[in-house]
């Protein structure tokens, strides 16, 4: 360092200096006395060269780099060697000492176990960033002015002082582009312009530092990390415009940004970077703090201007804009923290270089604040145009838990969501409003199946109608009224009068309300309604919450999940107890296939389970079977339901259900229970449905299949098999002369959907669900004790190909291989985690570990010639992220 | 400190300080510590008294010092280790209890504890 002296206390009252000094780390403490070695080495070289009267030589402090110990640190030079011996003590003495020069080979070297950790770059979170605005967080410390100026601070604010004029400046900002961060992306060089022009001597610069919007802290977090870029940014407009004072209005709910801020304002007055005559020149700005007090309104302009005024927070028309007419009557500059925050790097680098970042309508980058159920919650600053799906997965890592990416809220309470099918939209100002949402101040709050979106669009409506000024009735009066038909519709008494509500009160607040609040309020329902409104019917018309969060809708997750609304919280609790027949009759009361459903049921409520947001969720099919097992040899006696007067008024009705599958099963057996005289007809020859025409016989045997519709049976319900509805009896003739009053059809969806490709009705390729019946029905025909018409496909050492990835997929695969085919392949266009199967893992788990291959992005795009039942010619395509959400 | 009335004034501040941080991170061990509030509501100030602690304890001389959001705001509280000004290593979700080993590893032995490392930050 520099006119640093390097003196000894004599002792005697005097200081001697020195020329320099070597300093052996470590106190005498440290280990094996290598140190002290080296010590005495440099002792015995100093004193042998007769330099000891010029060099100081002395054991300094541990400083933690033992590891490349020990070291020698050589002032006023400020070299430090490292893993210095005393073997190279005349060397380092010769070389630097004397004549000045670094010994390369002593100096430190990063261990190598270090040099292969993952670079900062390379990191997903940071790789596809460009921070601008955010390049000093997280470097250097908020305190300090010099670490501010060390990487370049203030240099923007000397060159506008010494080589620019305000137009020069003004002409910079313009050409960058630059559009206003806090969310209107007005072209923020023409609204200093427009400052500039209007005519008058006092001028204000003003900071909008309320950041109001719940989940947004980008303004937070470059206020506390970075202060010195927002005064310098300030000071620079302020020059560009003509104004002496500034205020920066922070909400006081930010404390550590103001007395960061109090700090960095001192700081730079204390350098001559603020206030009166800034570095020597003419031009003086002071800039004042102004603290906000809780109130959302004050991030919008007029009702903030009202407010360092003294005056209660409410906007007023515009025109005249503030920048005309603004703080007590004045031009005034309204910017964002952001906005400012760039503005001394635009001034650095040049407005070309800005405007080549991001998009040319939206040029630069833009910060958002990506939160809610993403792993990498944290603030980021990207390139304005970069697709939402970039932010969402590479960026932020993707879903927590691997969920499903269901919407991600932009710009606030006052924005909208967009749903999975705009994750290929770029993110810039006017993109997104094509798309229908806004890029607002750059919060991001990203939700998965389990956020219901009418109670998300409910919550940013609470928020927005509390912080109404109440100055207008629009806003005031239509806030209250949007939020009651809401309400109404979560709490499951809503109805499609409720939705018309929200369509007109919107429709006013949207053109009559006087500020942006009112304006955008309707926002977040309008976007939801846009693209979730089946969720909103849902609510009215089925008083149903599929996400499981409404609570006056949902008692239990699991229960809501379950399409039955089967009780499991309370058999659970039986089972818990060794209560395993009334645990029996409370799923049945709902579903009464417990038997079935403990062997192939696909257990929604296991993706909603509490447990499995801890670890893993209950294994309800175990849990199910287990219990209904238990009771086996009990056969079950379904009780009666209603009341004796009602079952009197049903006995003399007949009712006729076509199809006996589950759907068809479970009517019947209701409608007996309840006292009607029922009769199921069957096309094929023994009723399941599905459960014995497709379910294979390796996941439910058919006894216990047989054991549990027997049950059904046993309920006075009459089954009658190969009776086909239109070929034996029609329509009429049930309602006729068979003397049935009602007719339910249940007839049930066999069919393939076909895959449009060449070669597809070639003889080998046969549709899943077909494959998987005739299979089956060697099973099912055996246990009712027939014989099959026809035979089950002969597989013996072909080679079989599905496409596919479902639950009839990863079927047909097992029985492609019990059924003796030398190898089995399927292929699924998207990738493993996206597989529908993945409700069972275990099912695709016993595939692999059966044998069967697994090919993910991978599509046929034809079928070439065929031996037997292989797919000779495949190609792949690789899958287009729209309208999937990957 | 006297105010600085010209460029170079600017310039000349701005050299010395660049010099002065240089020196002072190329001469031994710097501990940088994220305190924005993301990394204090995580704990950052009862991770830093532990470092403190820790440092006093065993006698190592090292500048601790505080940093802002680096944006990562998941893994704070986040440490960052520098050595010689040459090597930089980000930490992340350390808690007090976990100060006493990564002295220990990282600056004693120069092995970092690979499975709380973030990244490594290159050095200008």
């Amino acid at each position: 360092m520099d006119g640093v002296q390097i003196t000894e206390n004599t002792g005697s009252g005097g200081n001697r200096p020195y020329r320099a000094r070597v300093e052996i780390c470590g106190a005498s403490s440290c280990g094996d006395g290598v140190a002290s070695k080296l010590f005495h080495a440099f002792q015995a070289e100093l004193q042998r060269r007769g330099m000891t009267q010029e060099i100081l030589l002395s054991r300094g402090k541990c400083k933690g780099l033992c590891h490349s110990g020990p070291t020698v640190l050589v002032q006023p030079h400020g070299i430090l060697y490292c893993r210095v011996r005393p073997q190279d003590v005349p060397e380092l003495v010769g070389e630097t000492l004397v004549e000045g020069r670094v010994v390369k080979r002593l100096t430190f070297q990063e261990p190598l176990e270090f040099q292969v950790l993952p670079l900062y770059r390379d990191l997903p979170f940071f790789a596809k960033q460009v921070r601008i605005a955010l390049h000093n967080c997280g470097f250097i410390d908020p305190e300090s002015i010099n670490e501010y100026i060390v990487r370049d601070g203030y240099r923007s604010l000397g060159k506008v002082l010494t080589e620019m004029s305000p137009e020069d400046v003004i002409r910079e900002v313009k050409e960058s582009g630059l559009r206003g961060r806090g969310g209107a992306g007005f072209l923020t060089g023409f609204k200093w312009e427009l400052c500039r022009k209007s005519p008058g001597s006092v001028k204000y610069v003003i900071c909008n530092a309320d950041e109001g919007d719940p989940g947004a802290f980008m303004d937070r977090s470059i206020l506390e990390s970075d202060p010195h870029s927002l005064l310098e940014g300030m000071t620079i407009a302020a020059y560009a415009i003509d104004a002496t004072e500034g205020y920066i209005y922070c909400r006081e709910e930010y404390p550590m940004a103001i007395q960061r801020l109090q700090n960095a304002i001192a700081q730079a007055e204390e350098y001559g970077l603020l206030g009166r005559n800034i570095l020597g020149s003419h031009f003086s700005f002071e800039i004042q703090i102004k603290e906000g007090a809780g109130a959302f309104v004050c991030g919008e302009e007029t009702a903030l201007i009202a407010s360092i005024e003294g005056r209660r927070a409410e906007p007023r028309p515009r025109p005249p804009f503030p920048a005309v007419s603004g703080l007590w009557g004045k031009p005034s500059n309204i910017n964002n923290v952001k906005s400012y925050a760039m503005t001394p790097q635009i001034i650095l680098n040049g407005a070309k270089w800005f405007a080549s970042i991001g998009s040319p309508k939206s040029p630069g980058t833009a910060i958002f604040a990506l939160t809610g159920k993403i792993n990498n919650t944290g603030l980021i600053e990207v390139p304005m145009g970069i697709p939402l799906g970039d932010i969402i997965f590479d960026v932020g890592g993707g879903l927590l838990k691997g969920r499903n990416f269901k919407a991600v809220q932009t710009g606030g309470p006052l924005g909208g969501c967009l749903p999975a099918s705009s994750l290929n939209t770029p993110v810039d100002f006017d993109s997104l409003q094509a798309a229908g949402a806004v890029m607002g101040s750059g919060g991001m709050i990203v939700v998965d199946d389990d956020t219901c979106m009418v109670e998300l669009a409910k919550y940013f409506l609470q928020f927005a109608a509390a912080e109404s000024c109440g100055k207008c009735v629009p806003c005031r009066v239509g806030g209250r009224r949007l939020l009651e038909a809401l309400q109404r519709i979560t709490d499951g008494k809503g109805s499609h009068k409720d939705l018309d509500i929200i369509k007109e009160v919107s429709e006013h607040m949207m053109s009559s309300s006087l500020c942006g609040l009112g304006q955008r309020t309707p926002g977040p329902i309008m976007a939801a309604l846009r693209f979730f409104s089946q969720e909103f019917k849902a609510h009215i018309d089925d008083k149903l919450c599929a996400a499981g969060q409404c609570k006056p809708l949902v008692r239990a997750k699991c229960v809501n999940a379950c399409p039955a609304g089967v009780d499991t919280p309370a058999y659970l609790a039986l089972i818990a107890q060794g209560r395993y027949a009334e645990g029996l009759e409370i799923h049945r009361q709902r579903n009464p296939f417990a038997l079935i459903c403990g062997r192939a049921c696909p257990a929604f409520c296991e993706t909603k389970c509490r447990r499995g947001e801890i670890d893993d969720p209950i294994a309800i099919r175990l849990v199910k079977r287990f219990m209904a097992d238990h009771e086996l040899e009990k056969p079950w006696n379904p009780a009666p339901l209603g009341t004796d007067e009602s079952r009197k008024a049903a006995a003399s009705h007949k009712v006729a259900v076509i199809g006996a599958g589950p759907a068809g099963l479970t009517a019947s057996l209701r409608l007996a229970q309840m006292g009607y005289k029922v009769s199921v007809f069957e096309k094929l020859p023994a009723p399941g449905g599905m459960l014995s025409w497709a379910i294979p016989e390796y996941r439910l045997p058919r006894r216990t299949l047989f054991l549990e519709i027997d049950n059904i049976r046993r309920a006075g319900v009459d089954i009658q098999c190969n009776k086909a509805l239109g070929k034996d009896f029609t329509l009429d003739d049930l309602l006729g002369s068979m003397g049935f009053k009602a007719v339910i059809l249940a007839i049930g969806a066999h069919k393939s959907r076909h895959m449009g490709i060449a070669g597809e009705d070639k003889r080998g390729v046969i549709p899943g669900i077909d494959f998987l019946r005739e299979v089956a029905a060697e099973a099912t025909m055996r246990a009712v004790g027939q014989k099959m018409a026809g035979a089950v496909p002969d597989l013996k050492g072909k080679r079989v190909g599905i496409v596919g990835g479902g639950d009839v997929a990863i079927d047909t695969a097992r029985v492609a291989l019990r059924l003796g085919a030398a190898e089995v392949h399927v292929m699924y266009r998207r990738t493993g985690d996206d597989m529908p199967a993945t409700h069972l893992p275990e099912e695709i788990e016993a595939a692999l570990h059966e044998g069967v291959r697994i090919h993910t992005l991978v599509n046929p795009i034809g079928v070439g010639d065929l031996g037997g039942r292989g797919h000779e010619g495949l190609g792949s395509r690789p899958r287009d992220v729209a309208g999937a959400g990957r | 400190m006297a105010k600085l009335t010209s460029l170079p004034d600017l310039t000349r501040v701005r050299e010395q300080a660049r010099q002065d941080l240089k020196t002072r991170s190329r001469t031994g061990t710097t501990i940088a510590i994220g305190m924005g509030t993301c990394g204090v509501a995580a704990g950052a100030r009862e991770t830093m008294q532990a470092i403190e602690q820790e440092l006093a304890r065993r006698q190592i001389d090292a500048n601790i010092t505080t940093v802002g959001c680096i944006g990562m705001c998941v893994k704070e509280p986040l440490v960052d280790v520098q050595q010689a000004g040459r090597s930089h290593v980000l930490y992340g979700n350390i808690k007090p209890d976990m100060v006493p080993r990564l002295i220990a590893d990282h600056l004693v032995k120069g092995q970092p504890v690979n499975q709380w490392v973030v990244c490594r930050i290159p050095v200008e």
